[in-house]
């Protein structure tokens, strides 16, 4: 399951962008299914590492409640908080599952969140 | 009927799914994913939790909790203990060091290694015999530690069992 490195730059070069260009973003991490990070962006002390792992956990959930409710496939999960969000939706980088995760304060506005991971999973998908 | 939260945690590899899966009357839950870590011979590793259920002969339910083995999930170690009645590390024999793979469950469940009750199995022991089961009770000793220790082949039922009846007839002395 190695990426090739001009898969891994555009997945960072994605990360960067999401950081730089979303009011309110506080980190952008591309991580493995099983939690490794292999791109990220963020901001403040952020630990990707840690970040990675969380979200491949709550994926992981969030695609077993959708098996056990009959509700299909899982595509993301949102946690809303009084502060902010988090925004995690499954990609693909060379036809294997990955997690986008996105950390945002108040200042976000979620629907934008969801349509730039959009755009991200749609670029990124093709290469 | 009492409901009883039981936890399983230890290394990745050591059989927490198996376990799970071999006594659960449940379809068990699994968050398994593709296992990237070239570090381990899996093709699959848990990344949430496994849950399955059992009824004891009494009547009363046991819930079963599966943690992630990796460190890096550790976050999920103190989420998936909270309100446990009793806590199972499993050790791969096989493994490079598994006292010091000991160690990380200690040290990680070490807010309530010393209040619920615990027992600890050793799988691939019959293949793997070192380290002893003496070897991790002196390991234990260092943290002034008691517990069982049981060798286990977890794909068996009648093994998972007899290590939830010792944690239950522990949890019942400690109550004395």
């Amino acid at each position: 399951m190695t990426i090739p490195d001009y898969v891994k730059n555009a997945a960072q070069q994605e990360c960067d962008n999401f950081l730089a260009e979303q009011t309110g973003a506080l980190a952008a991490v591309i991580s493995s299914a099983d939690g490794f990070d292999v791109a990220s962006a963020v901001t403040r002390s952020l630990d990707p590492a840690r970040i990675a792992a969380m979200a491949s956990s709550i994926a992981a959930i969030g695609s077993v409640v959708s098996q056990e409710t009959q509700l299909g496939i899982s595509k993301s999960v949102t946690v809303n908080t009084e502060d902010g969000v988090v925004y995690i939706a499954y990609i693909e980088l060379q036809g294997v599952t990955y997690i986008l995760n996105i950390i945002a304060n108040s200042s976000a506005i979620l629907a934008q969140i969801i349509y730039n991971c959009s755009e991200i999973r749609k670029r990124l998908k093709v290469l | 009927m009492i409901e009883y939260k039981l936890v399983f945690t230890g290394t990745t590899g050591a059989g927490k799914t198996t376990a799970i899966s071999a006594i659960s009357e449940t379809a068990p839950i699994s968050t398994d994913v593709a296992n990237s870590d070239t570090g381990f011979q899996k093709s699959h590793t848990t990344v949430g939790l496994d849950f399955g259920q059992i009824t004891l002969a009494n009547g009363d339910r046991l819930r079963l909790f599966g943690t992630p083995g990796q460190s890096r999930f550790d976050f999920m170690w103190k989420i998936l203990v909270k309100d446990a009645f009793g806590l199972i590390i499993l050790i791969d024999n096989s493994r490079p060091d598994p006292l010091a793979d000991l160690d990380l469950y200690l040290k990680g469940f070490s807010e309530e290694i010393y209040t619920t009750p615990c027992v600890i199995g050793i799988g691939r022991s019959e293949s793997h015999p070192t380290p002893s089961l003496d070897d991790f009770s002196d390991k234990l000793c260092e943290y002034q530690l008691t517990l069982p220790i049981l060798p286990v082949d977890v794909r068996l039922a009648d093994d998972v069992i007899m290590l939830i009846d010792v944690l239950m007839a522990q949890a019942e002395s400690d109550l004395k």
